[in-house]
Formats: C-alpha cells, sequence, structure tokens
C-alpha cells in the first residue's frame, strides 16, 4: 500500500495533458467528487496574472454590493458566467486542496493504467470587467461628518473627538468601504480636497476653508508677501498662531496653492489664481442665484489683488440663464454630481431639458467609463439634434 | 469588506489543473447516482498524429481537440480563517482566497456523440449512422 501511495503522478492533470501518441488514460470521477462550492474559476488576462500570483490583488466590498477586484490602480467587476457545458475539473496529483486523504492510486484501480480524475463540475467562471471605482460613496461617507471651526475650537478637548469619532474614517475603514482601487481611492480623495485628520480622513466644511484662507491673504497683506511665492513654514506658522490647527493650515495651501520649488529649505508656494477665483465665486452664489453684472461686481471686488477674474473659469460651476432682459447666474457645480453617467445625465436633464453643446461639455468631461469614450455615451444617453449644419447641435434626453 | 488573494505557490510554479469539457452532462446509472466517487467515466485516447482527442463513454465516442484557453483560468479556493476576529460575528468576516492553481488548456469535445457499435459491421454502421439511431448487433 505505502509503495502504491508514493507512486503519485498515475491520477492527475498533467498526465492528461501530456497524454503521449497512440495511448489512453481512463477518466473516472474523484475519490472526493463533488460540488466543492469553495474552489471558483476565475477568468483573468495574462497581463493581471503576476498582480495576483504575488498576492497585490483584494476582492472589495459590502455584503450586499457585487463584488469587485482591485488591483493597485484598477477596479474591475467580477461577473459569474454560467455554462450548459459539462467542465470537469481535473486537479493535479498532489493538489493540496484535495491531498489530505487522496491515495492516489491505491485501492480500486486494480489495473496500472493511467487515471485522471475529476474532482467537481464547474458550473461556470468569473470574469473581470473593468470599471470606473465607485467613488460616489466615498463623498457619501466623508460628507456626513465635514470637519468645521467648531470642531476646530474643540481640538483639545479629547472627549469630543472620542464622541465624533463614530463617523469618521480611516483608510482603512475607506479601503474596507468603497470599491476603488487605492490609487483611485487617494485620487478621490484628492478631488474632494479631503485631509488626514488625527488618523482619520476629512473634507473641510468650505466656509471653515474660505476663512483660513482670508486670514492667509489677509496675513499676505500685512507682511507683504507675493502670493507667487509663499513661505510655507511663514504662513503655516503665522495661521497656527491666529488659531487654526497647523493640519489644516498646510492643507489651506495644499487647496488653494500650487509648490513652486521641491528644493532644499523652506517650501514655496503659489496660490493658484483660478482656484481662489473660484472659491469667492462659490461663495457669492451660495446665497441664491444673482444679476450677472451685480456678481461680477462684487466678485472683482472679493478676489484678492493682482489675481483676475474672468467667466471663463467658472465652466462646470455655474449657470447662466435669461429672464426677459437680464443673465442670471447660479451655482451649479459638476463636483456635486454623480460620478455615474446614467445618474449623471438623469440630472443634467432635470435641470435642463435642452443642453448646448458648450454648456453641457463642462459637465460630462469627467465622466470615466472604461471602454466607452464620451461620444458613446452622448449616444447612449442622449439624442442630438443640429437644426441646421452650421448650428450648434443640442442635446436633449433620450 | 476586504477579501485577500492569497497565493502561496508563487509565479513560476503555480500547479496547472485540466478541464475536460463536453456538451450536455454525463448522467450515471441511477444506481449509481449518489455515489459517484471513484467511477470510471470513459477513455481518452489521443490516436493520431494531430491535436486529436477520442473521449469513449459507454456506447457513446466524441472526438475533440486541446485547445488553449484565450484568458487563463486561476483556481481559487476559498478559506475561512478561524478566530482571527471574534468582533466580526457575520460570516463573510474572516475568508480569504487562495490560489491553488492555474488553467491553461481544455480538452474540448464540442462535436455530437457519435454511437459505436461493439462489432463493426459495414452494413450495419452504414445504417445506423444514416437513421442516427444506435442499432447494436452482435
Amino acid at each position: 500500500m505505502l509503495v502504491m501511495e508514493q507512486h503519485s503522478g498515475c491520477r492527475d492533470a498533467e498526465a492528461l495533458l501530456n497524454l503521449q501518441l497512440n495511448s489512453s488514460i481512463s477518466i473516472a470521477y474523484h475519490p472526493q467528487f463533488g460540488p466543492h462550492d469553495d474552489l471558483i474559476l476565475l477568468e483573468l488576462d495574462e497581463k493581471l496574472l503576476p498582480d495576483v500570483l504575488h498576492q497585490r490583488v483584494t476582492i472589495r466590498g459590502q455584503v450586499d454590493e457585487d463584488a469587485v477586484l482591485c488591483t493597485q490602480s484598477k477596479t474591475y467587476v467580477m461577473k459569474f458566467v454560467g455554462t450548459s457545458n459539462s467542465v470537469f475539473l481535473v486537479p493535479p496529483s498532489d493538489h493540496s486542496a484535495v491531498s489530505k486523504n487522496s491515495n492516489d492510486c491505491s485501492g480500486k484501480d486494480h489495473n496500472q493504467q493511467p487515471i485522471a480524475s475529476v474532482l467537481k463540475v464547474a458550473p461556470g467562471n468569473l470574469e473581470l470587467v473593468e470599471i470606473a471605482p465607485r467613488l460616489n460613496k466615498l463623498k457619501l461617507l466623508l460628507s456626513k461628518n465635514p470637519y468645521s471651526s467648531e470642531e476646530a475650537l474643540e481640538f483639545e478637548d479629547l472627549e469630543g473627538v472620542e464622541k465624533i469619532k463614530k463617523g469618521l474614517f480611516t483608510w482603512d475603514d475607506l479601503v474596507d468601504r468603497v470599491q476603488a482601487s487605492d490609487d483611485e481611492l487617494r485620487h478621490g480623495l484628492q478631488a474632494l480636497s479631503a485631509v488626514e485628520l488625527n488618523g482619520y480622513w476629512r473634507i473641510v466644511n468650505e466656509r471653515y476653508m474660505g476663512t483660513i484662507l482670508m486670514m492667509l491673504l489677509h496675513n499676505s497683506l500685512l507682511n507683504d508677501w507675493s502670493l507667487d511665492a509663499l513661505n510655507e513654514d511663514e504662513v503655516v506658522s503665522l495661521l497656527v498662531s491666529d488659531g487654526f490647527p497647523p493640519k489644516l493650515a498646510q492643507h489651506c495651501l495644499d487647496v488653494y496653492g500650487t509648490k513652486v520649488n521641491e528644493g532644499v529649505g523652506s517650501c514655496l508656494w503659489r496660490l493658484d489664481e483660478r482656484r481662489v477665483c473660484v472659491h469667492f465665486a462659490r461663495e457669492i452664489l451660495s446665497t441664491g442665484k444673482t444679476k450677472i453684472e451685480k456678481f461680477m461686481e462684487e466678485w472683482k471686488r472679493k478676489i484678492p489683488e493682482g489675481m483676475h477674474a474672468s467667466i471663463g473659469m467658472l465652466e462646470g460651476e455655474v449657470l447662466t440663464e435669461k429672464v426677459g432682459a437680464d443673465l442670471w447666474i447660479r451655482a451649479f457645480s459638476v463636483s456635486s454630481l454623480p460620478s455615474t453617467p446614467a445618474e449623471r445625465f438623469s440630472i443634467l436633464f432635470k435641470e435642463r431639458q435642452r443642453w448646448e453643446w458648450k454648456d453641457l461639455q463642462p459637465y460630462i468631461r469627467d465622466l470615466n467609463v472604461p471602454g466607452h469614450s464620451l461620444e458613446s455615451l452622448l449616444l447612449k444617453y442622449t439624442r442630438r439634434t443640429q437644426p441646421t449644419l452650421d448650428a450648434e447641435p443640442v442635446f436633449s434626453t433620450r | 469588506m476586504q477579501i485577500r488573494i492569497k497565493c502561496s505557490c508563487g509565479a513560476d510554479s503555480c500547479p496547472e489543473w485540466a478541464i475536460l469539457e463536453l456538451q450536455g452532462i454525463v448522467e450515471a446509472q441511477p444506481s449509481f447516482q449518489d455515489r459517484l466517487q471513484n467511477l470510471e467515466i470513459g477513455q481518452l485516447c489521443r490516436p493520431s498524429s494531430q491535436e486529436n482527442y477520442t473521449f469513449t463513454i459507454g456506447y457513446h465516442e466524441l472526438t475533440g481537440s486541446k485547445v488553449p484557453l484565450k484568458k487563463p483560468f486561476l483556481v481559487l479556493k476559498k478559506v475561512k480563517l478561524m478566530d482571527v476576529d471574534q468582533r466580526n460575528e457575520d460570516n463573510s468576516a474572516g475568508t480569504e482566497l487562495e490560489v491553488v492553481g492555474i488553467i491553461r488548456h481544455r480538452i474540448l469535445f464540442k462535436t455530437r456523440p457519435k454511437a459505436l457499435i461493439s462489432k463493426p459491421q459495414p452494413v450495419v454502421k452504414e445504417r445506423a449512422s444514416s437513421t442516427g439511431s444506435s442499432v447494436l448487433t452482435k
């Protein structure tokens, strides 16, 4: 018996795949043949193989979501594809999944003919389809508890921090809840201008960010700092002495500025004209729609000296409409819209029944669906009309 | 929730499994239905020089060939982790997937089975194939 057991290799996939010419092999049910629901077949692209074999992929999703597989940078939804064929799975002889007591050639095989044995009949396999990361949920989670000035005041109050922790999320919490790869999640956090505070990723209340920015501009004026070359150490330490948490002072530079030197010594930052101007426009429009002349006047008054506001900066931020003889402007920000095309177009067409291309484009250019161009999304979700050849095309709902 | 895909075999030494695929289903005699283990299904032969295979199941013969999969399959095994995290009482917690094998080829039989005559006789064989029924004569 012992000799027989050592004589492995007579019941395996290798024998089947390397069957020689003019020879035959017996196909039988495995001693442990059964449903083996714990064995899953995953079809995947050759280029993803190294990622899986080097343990660089994870499967993410809550119980009520369909699972996605994430590499470092991409997200794939896992779809089960059934088959009506009989797919007999033949393991290698020494396979650990079945090796517990697979006395390979012992027992009933009295003849010494090679055998390949079928462990399971596979009902189908999983396949992977690349998708855009599901970041709507990230926004939803972080919007529950934006960081605000009240919280900044009780910064030292540890009990207060403990109290609020329930609705807060660390990086690991987010990875557990959001179906996106690490890179895409990091990108999403950046797009939301989120910041990590005491280990929790937070969106900062816009009004509070505005307060910090105002203070920064105020300090620059007092100290004669150039907005194109702000010294990080000076800016941050002055804001901290004004009572702002250091992390948020730093965050203010991240949100409204760009680092200009990556070199030695202290960092220099340039405030981004567009981002600063957009901030003030949003602030003005947060109280509701206004006539465009009044808006422009107020906007130009609010922005710091040396910066130039132009209406072109507000693409994807505002909509204008004619009421009688007047042109009115109101806030309608692309960043507040869902990132899935179906929901996005549905909201856009609720907002307006007909869109001209130049108005529509800023609200859809960020849509990202792997395998679909913007043109194909337009074909799918809109009806395009163009009364004459030289007229602007107009898009309406399907 | 996050499920890791583990792989202890490494990139080069992932054990290769095989697939034998045919249309329809193989049915065992009713008396064997609930104890298929160790039961022989049939004989797989590789007669000629091409990548041709014949699979004989009972009185049926299938003809097929070995074809590489367009994309490889990984064989994953669900592994339940025991008392790693006591807080999570739901079943889904503490599951891992382990790569236990890779499949690159299948032996595919996509034609309808041919009825075999135990002792081939030219006249009978001809009639058998033309009527499509299996006439078995000694």
